[in-house]
């Protein structure tokens, strides 16, 4: 495998980008999608202790709730096993959301606020104490910091010959990003039917080898530049633990 | 009983959206696709967890 690789942004967001990675093997582009889900670790509740819930929800459905909700987990502050301590006192009327959530560590916070925890009624009432856990999606789904991350061939479109004329086209759908005259194009600028691109024409599809369009979304725990990075990173660690174990 | 936090196929957040949702289709009766859309829920498994939800705390609540 090549040394170097080709990275390109097609659209970059603070949670959402999608990027196209040359010179990479199948092999590596599905190792760097299940080290974003599975290896890099973000910080999740994982034990609460229930002061007072006199909501209509059991202790442990509000703990699953308040597992789901992602935080804020910056990167290289805090290793595996580490922990941050959170709160939370609502009295009702009124819901508790994920933002009431109040952090002992200025850089941990729930990195959506609107979350509805629980609708409380008069007179009831949620306290809870709360310990965040630094673990990986390996353990629970809740530490996963990708969400919907994938993969595909980047395709090149070359036309080959003119359809004839009035012939009815059947519809060619394609998806994610093509290379069709030296350019990326993304497939739902045409409405991922290359008929409407390609109107009359007659063309080939073909995957291009070692070229993947990488789609990621976090859910908000960390930037998908974090996310990817510290995927990368932990395929590196590996590696080298790997070399380490197998030299006697 | 309460909304979903995540959505249960893919694991995107979606709660965060309900209350807006909520408002804006059974309020104010907009579409609710085009209220789907502007709140960036894309993909189907997502958007059904906010059209397929019903809040049930305000009918378990007496019983309590
Ligand atoms: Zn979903």
């Amino acid at each position: 495998m090549s040394e170097q690789y080709e990275v390109e942004f097609i659209e970059r967001g603070d949670r959402e980008a999608t990027f196209l990675v040359r010179g990479v093997t199948p092999a590596f582009a599905n190792g760097v999608r299940r080290a974003m889900l599975a290896d890099v670790p973000t910080l999740s509740i994982d034990e609460v202790r229930v002061v007072e819930n006199s909501s209509v929800m059991f202790d442990e459905q509000i703990g699953l709730r308040l597992g789901l909700v992602p935080l804020t987990t910056p990167r290289d502050e805090f290793s595996e096993g580490e922990t941050v301590t959170l709160a939370l006192d609502v009295e009702g009327p009124g819901t508790a959301y994920s933002g009431d959530l109040v952090s002992s560590d200025d850089l941990v916070s729930p990195a959506e606020e609107n979350v509805p925890i629980i609708d409380l009624k008069e007179g009831q009432r949620l306290e809870i104490e709360a310990d965040a856990v630094m673990d990986t999606g390996k353990e629970h789904a809740k530490h996963q910091g990708g969400v919907a991350v994938g993969y595909r061939h980047l395709q090149r479109i070359e036309v080959v010959g003119d359809n004839e004329a009035f012939e009815q086209d059947d519809p060619r759908i394609v998806r994610g990003v093509i290379e069709a005259e030296g350019e990326l194009v993304p497939a739902e600028s045409f409405g991922n039917d290359l008929t409407n691109r390609y109107e009359g024409k007659e063309v080939e599809v073909h995957d291009v080898p070692n070229a993947f369009v990488f789609d990621v979304e976090t859910d908000g725990s960390m930037s998908v530049d974090d996310l990817v990075l510290a995927a990368v990173d932990s395929i590196g660690d590996r590696a080298d633990e790997l070399a380490a174990a197998v030299q006697l | 009983m309460m909304v979903p936090v995540r959505c249960f196929t893919c694991g995107n957040v979606v709660g965060e959206h309900w209350e807006e949702f909520k408002a804006r289709t059974r309020e104010d009766d907009e579409n609710p696709k085009a209220v789907l859309d502007e709140l960036g829920v894309e993909r189907a498994c997502c958007r059904r967890m906010l059209v397929s939800h019903k809040d049930l705390v305000d009918i378990v609540a007496p019983y309590q």
